[in-house]
């Protein structure tokens, strides 16, 4: 009981707010929000997603374009193959009839979907030069031969050899040995699907029944002991990426970029935005209308004439005319929305401001001789500051709807990744009318969501705050 | 006097909004020149190449003769100041110039006649949600009053707060996926299908293409409202008058709606009309999403064209928009509150 009583502003505010449920509700999903923040790098699938790889098209060019989140295979009667990556390959070493003793990393890949992937792509790091000897065994025991690919020049370059692109004149020798004479007159290197091919049962039809052969698949690399005993070539960070038709936990766009990874980095952009932009401006209206109440006359008039001017503003429009003109970084736009948003509470502040400045502790702290800053900043600002939480709250929403919409119509600053701008790219390439919901859905309801945390957070500090509106 | 109240209150507001114009045109002073500029050298471009047999000597002096005749027009070689001062009051009358890129409907250059053909097409669209908005809010908020606290009163406050920081925008995306992509119902945006029907037809088929818009903006818009109407009328309630109201037996309708709404009115309609200015301030670039060609499509085009005039024009409008909205506000409050009129004399 001691302790309630020495800090028992807070306590007795604690004391309110815990019987809130729809302000808990709020601080939940905020702190889960922060707690993402913090820990980011453990939930982004893309690392390095931040350092300007948004927008960098060939750093996604191992995944599959607009392809829906991999948990829409429970609703699909025909199940797709999931976009996985495999980085650890068994190293052992065999003799070959052609190269002599050779070093075999071998994938293993377990196909149970009814539709093969679109791509198995091989990616490694490699200096000097290397030779890849690369073979498909599937499950029937049969051999798919994908290729053979020599690189040279290398210096801690990347290194990809993609089956789609670079394996379709070898899987058609393969279909050749079973696919009947009819089949394959009407086809050729060019028309097949490498994957296809090499993940369906064979036999006559094989190129158009297309029935998939599930099982344990093997893609086996092997590279010669004449590359590998050359200490200057290097080869490491060998992994097998299988480009499926579903991808991650919330798909991909167009751009073959990861949906999920987007969202997770936007949500410290949002909070940011939201909350710094909102603060800031509350703060200053809050100030801004005790100032002018207390000093009251000509400053009073001459303030109020100011707010008048910038109450008069429609803000997103002149933000859209301000962000198309003079295409500000995130930074400015913060300023510019705190500018224009500050007169939100100004006026309440101000009437409650006259109000506080006649009451006999000013009068007091007058005559003891403090200054009026000091009266200002110590005994009515702290009375009045707890009522800015609400605003403060109810302000974040707007902010990061104003962000989002700017976004929206390309004004965003391209340095950083919003919600909004991944609505952007969608709106662009017509997701709505395509039916890529998996692209709209997530940014708008993410926006949304914390959306209502504030207004939960908002709603239930200005209950307790406003007494009157009890129902209790 | 209410006569001299609302003179004062539009003489203000006029003056509000030449003073804003003022300060853009100061702010995209640099930008429109460029813009000015740009256009005088097209346009001399265009009109030498209309002249035939000169030399080129001659067409040298004619095109800076020409140029200088131009930006003399423009008032492009006057003092920064009076060019601001020139442009601000081009600006009250909405005049800017000719656009760059877009054109109206009849094929006209004139930014005035873009944003004024644009102009009503936002009006029907934000007005009729207004009034849809309207009816549902106030019936929602009395019933939320009735019982506070309870069951109805409840969800629907989850609600909106569930849906404050919707983005509209985002809400007509979802629609358009669901009632275009996925069920097939309505066409997915601009005024009329094409060819336009007549007759009682075209009257339908406009109605069609405003339906996704128009629930848009009511299935985003009634919720904040019917929670502040909930708000007022609550705190009213707890007044002492009604207490004896209702401690004479007077019927609690008649309560509610005879002496709770009577005086809930001035900062109800307050909140109401300030809540649908902020929807015209904040969620006209949902028209875009529907490609609903008023001021808020407006916005998207010119930016996305880059047409700075148009861009200007619109802004301008919006801000009178704004201004007027802030007027009408403010002669209703006055004419609702019968102590406003007398200017805080009372």
């Amino acid at each position: 009981m001691s302790a309630k009583k020495s800090n028992s502003r807070f306590q007795e505010f604690w004391d309110d707010f815990r019987r809130e449920k729809s302000g808990l509700i709020g601080l939940g999903i905020l702190a889960v929000a922060i707690l993402v923040v913090i820990f980011e790098p453990l939930f982004l699938p893309y690392k390095d997603v931040n350092e300007g790889n948004w927008r960098n098209i060939s750093y996604w060019e191992d995944n599959s374009s607009a392809a829906p989140p991999a948990w829409t295979n429970i609703f699909t009667s025909k199940k797709s193959a999931v976009s996985t990556t495999f980085n650890s390959p068994e190293v052992s070493t065999e003799e070959d009839p052609n190269y002599g003793l050779v070093t075999t990393y071998s994938f293993k890949y377990n196909y149970k979907y009814d539709l093969p992937p679109l791509d198995l792509i091989i990616r490694a790091k490699a200096s000097g030069m290397s030779l890849f000897l690369m073979e498909l065994e599937r499950p029937d025991g049969n051999i798919v031969p994908v290729g053979e690919q020599f690189f040279e020049g290398l210096n801690e370059d990347q290194i990809r050899f993609s089956m789609d692109t670079d394996a379709a004149s070898n899987a058609y020798e393969f279909a050749r040995q079973f696919a009947s004479e009819e089949a394959l007159a009407n086809s050729d290197s060019t028309t097949i699907r490498p994957t296809f091919v090499a993940f369906s049962e064979t036999g006559s039809d094989m190129l158009s029944a297309r029935v998939p052969l599930k099982g344990t698949y093997t893609l086996r690399i092997r590279v010669p002991s004449f590359i590998t005993d050359d200490s200057n070539n290097v080869l490491e960070d060998l992994r097998l990426i299988v480009t499926g038709r579903v991808s991650g936990i919330l798909g991909t766009d167009t751009y073959k970029r990861d949906i999920f990874t987007g969202i997770v980095a936007g949500l410290k952009w949002a909070l940011f935005i939201g909350l710094a932009t909102s603060v800031v401006s509350v703060l200053f209206g809050v100030m801004y209308g005790i100032i002018s109440a207390y000093f009251g006359g000509f400053v009073d008039t001459s303030m109020q004439f100011v707010y008048q001017i910038f109450a008069g503003i429609p803000v997103m429009p002149l933000l859209i005319v301000l962000a198309a003109i003079f295409k500000p970084s995130i930074w400015i736009i913060m300023g510019v929305m705190i500018v224009f948003s500050w007169t939100g509470s100004v006026m309440t502040v101000r009437s409650m401001a006259f109000q506080i400045k006649e009451e006999t502790f000013v009068e007091a702290a007058k005559a003891l001789g403090s200054g009026k800053w000091r009266i200002i900043f110590k005994h009515i600002a702290p009375i009045l500051l707890p009522y800015s939480f609400a605003s403060m709250a109810l302000a974040v929403p707007g902010t990061i709807v104003y962000e989002a919409s700017l976004s929206l119509l390309g004004l965003g600053d391209p340095t950083i990744i919003t919600w909004g701008q991944i609505l952007h790219d969608a709106q662009n390439s017509g997701a709505t009318l395509n039916g890529l919901w998996w692209w709209i859905v997530p940014p708008g309801l993410f926006i949304a969501l914390m959306g209502a945390t504030f207004a939960f957070l908002g709603f239930a500090m200005d209950k307790i705050l406003n007494p009157k509106l009890r129902t209790r | 006097m209410y006569k001299w109240f609302a003179l004062k209150r539009i003489l203000r507001g006029l003056f509000m909004f030449v003073l804003l114009m003022f300060i853009f045109s100061w702010l995209f002073n640099q930008v429109t020149e460029k813009t000015q500029r740009d256009q005088i050298d097209e346009r001399i471009k265009q009109e030498s190449m209309r002249l035939k047999n000169v030399r080129p000597e001659q067409m040298l002096e004619w095109r800076l003769n020409r140029e200088d005749q131009l930006i003399k027009l423009y008032r492009l070689d006057r003092p920064m100041m009076e060019r601001v001062l020139y442009r601000a009051l081009r600006g009250v009358t909405f005049d800017f110039g000719d656009s760059t890129v877009i054109k109206s409907g009849k094929g006209e250059r004139e930014v005035r006649a873009i944003i004024f053909e644009a102009l009503p097409r936002t009006m029907v669209l934000f007005t009729t949600a207004a009034v849809i908005q309207m009816l549902i809010g106030i019936s929602l908020g009395l019933k939320k009053a009735q019982k506070p606290g309870g069951k109805l009163d409840k969800a629907t406050s989850f609600t909106t707060m569930l849906v404050f920081g919707m983005p509209s925008w985002w809400l007509a995306m979802m629609l358009i996926l669901l009632f275009v992509y996925v069920l097939k119902l309505f066409p997915s945006g601009g005024l009329n299908s094409v060819p336009t029907p007549e007759g009682f037809m075209f009257f339908l088929d406009r109605l069609k293409h405003m339906a996704l818009p128009l629930l848009t903006l009511v299935l985003l818009g009634f919720w904040g409202m019917s929670f502040t109407i909930r708000n007022i009328v609550l705190t009213i309630l707890q007044e002492d008058y009604i207490m004896s109201a209702r401690a004479r037996g007077i019927p609690e309708r008649k309560v509610l709606f005879g002496h709770t709404l009577r005086t809930a009115a001035p900062p109800l309609v307050t909140m109401v009309l300030l809540g649908l200015l902020g929807s015209i301030g904040g969620a006209i670039i949902f028209e875009g999403i529907f490609s609903w060609p008023g001021l808020g499509n407006l916005y998207w085009i010119a930016v996305q064209q880059n047409d700075i005039p148009v861009l200007m024009g619109d802004l301008a409008i919006t801000t009178a928009l704004w201004q007027g909205g802030l007027i009408v506000l403010d002669l209703t409050y006055g004419f609702l509150d019968p102590r406003i009129k007398v200017g805080g004399k009372a």
